[in-house]
């Protein structure tokens, strides 16, 4: 992790909840098995996902 | 749009991950195919181009057969390198390069009215440039015809990548791991943050970026000018890496692993490091098949400034066929070359200090967003908005 802001924990915990990588960050208390936190998670990113839907723009790269 | 309809979701993803996870390994690379197939010809036909735009699948079939003749060292390898950038030339820039002789559409004779771009044109010909190349250098194995049409038609990456490599895919193809909880896991997750991304931040950024035109412009009162382009900055990179997140996302529920695209570009201290951290498959594209090959760093210090522009020059160019992106990439161009001096200056010493970091990243981070005015209005419109800016 290079650059400015020399945050990996915060980062890591980021891109672990994202989906980007696989394995938490030492320390972090959930699991992938935890299927319970997951399905909160998933249920939350849904509930933003509904709120804000309907206001979609066309992405930017697509062939611009 | 595309990843925020539920068309992508129902018609195609979920059922050819599905499909492709059961499959025989051998039937695997033909399922891809056959999906990029038909997700070629509905998104063509309902989104972009039209029938005309669908027939652009003959692109495709074209490429898969020529590319079976590409050998090392072998001048097909050169037919197959041209004829891709003629198909970029004609849809992609023939209005634009016409246009720079015959400005006047009525009097241009090579002025097509109607013209379109296929889907994913500028990302699918850089995918057929690398394959051609590479076949060209030995760098890479030919594979069977199913797994070169699953590389250039697998759909997750085809509209806007991430730009693959044939030497990755394939044996990613060939190996896909077992474990398909965890696959499944991780890119459904990756799916619903990129789209919450999506929605929740870059579409309501649009609220403010919709204002760099010139009107608005003209009447804005000047402190709100920066806080518009720094709303673009912000927006282009959560809207691109959103598209990223659901692209990998996609990729991870067939179970293959595709590049990763950003890695907190806004963080980085200087432009070099910027531009290793921002749309990284096409950085590395650009470094691997341009930048290089023009002498990269191992040529006089002239020519390696020289190779720098023309690279960036290159990049915005290809990012659209308008003068504001080719002076947009040739800005960063410039501002990478002034880092390389700067780097190499007699007696330089990169410092660890808090103090000339953050000087540096702030230093960094404003060329980069006003930069981005070139990006999102046209040449006209952004030294207006700078006039507007500085002289008020």
């Amino acid at each position: 992790m290079t650059g400015m802001f020399r945050i990996p924990y915060l980062q890591r915990v980021m891109e672990y909840l994202a989906g980007e990588i696989d394995a938490p960050p030492e320390g972090f208390p959930v699991a992938l098995t935890n299927f319970q936190f997951w399905g909160l998670w998933w249920c939350i990113l849904v509930g933003v996902i509904y709120i804000f839907s309907g206001q979609s723009s066309k992405f930017i790269y697509i062939d611009f | 749009m595309i990843f925020n309809t539920w068309d992508y979701y129902v018609l195609f993803l979920v059922p050819a991950a599905l499909c492709f996870r059961l499959a025989r390994a051998s039937v695997r690379p033909w399922i891809i195919a056959f999906s990029g197939c038909l997700f070629f010809l509905y998104f063509s036909l309902t989104q972009l181009g039209g029938a005309i735009g669908a027939a652009c699948l003959l692109i495709f079939l074209w490429e898969s057969f020529i590319s079976r003749f590409y050998k090392p060292a072998s001048w097909i390898c050169w037919v197959g390198v041209v004829q891709t950038i003629l198909f970029l030339v004609v849809f992609k820039y023939r209005n634009f390069l016409s246009g720079l002789i015959w400005p006047v559409p009525q009097q241009n004779p090579l002025y097509w009215r109607n013209a379109f771009l296929p889907l994913g044109i500028s990302f699918f010909t850089f995918e057929f440039l690398h394959y051609a190349w590479d076949r060209y250098r030995n760098k890479t194995e030919t594979g069977n015809v199913g797994e070169y049409m699953a590389f250039i038609l697998f759909f997750p990456t085809m509209v806007a990548g991430p730009i693959k490599r044939y030497q990755d895919f394939l044996p990613k193809l060939r190996a896909i791991p077992e474990d398909w909880v965890l696959d499944a896991q991780r890119g459904f997750t990756r799916v619903l943050a990129g789209l919450a991304k999506k929605f929740a931040i870059a579409d309501l950024l649009t609220a403010y970026t919709n204002h760099l035109n010139i009107a608005d412009i003209a009447q804005a009162h000047r402190a709100i000018l920066p806080l518009w382009l720094l709303a673009y900055g912000i927006k282009i990179y959560v809207d691109f890496s959103a598209y990223s997140d659901i692209a990998v996302g996609s990729a991870r529920l067939f179970g293959i692993k595709v590049p990763e695209n950003f890695d907190w570009p806004y963080f980085q201290t200087n432009i070099t490091d910027f531009w290793r951290h921002w749309h990284i498959s096409l950085s590395s594209w650009l470094l691997d098949y341009v930048f290089i090959p023009l002498g990269g760093s191992r040529v006089r210090v002239p020519r390696i400034y020289a190779n720098l522009l023309v690279t960036m020059f290159i990049s915005g160019l290809w990012h659209g066929a308008g003068l504001n992106f080719i002076v947009w990439g040739v800005l960063h161009g410039l501002m990478l070359a002034v880092h390389r001096w700067w780097r190499h200056r007699p007696g330089a010493v990169p410092s660890a200090q808090f103090l000339p970091r953050a000087f540096s990243w702030l230093v960094t981070f404003v060329a980069v967003n006003l930069a981005w005015a070139f990006f999102c209005m046209d040449i006209h419109t952004a030294l207006f908005y700078f006039r507007r800016l500085i002289v008020g």
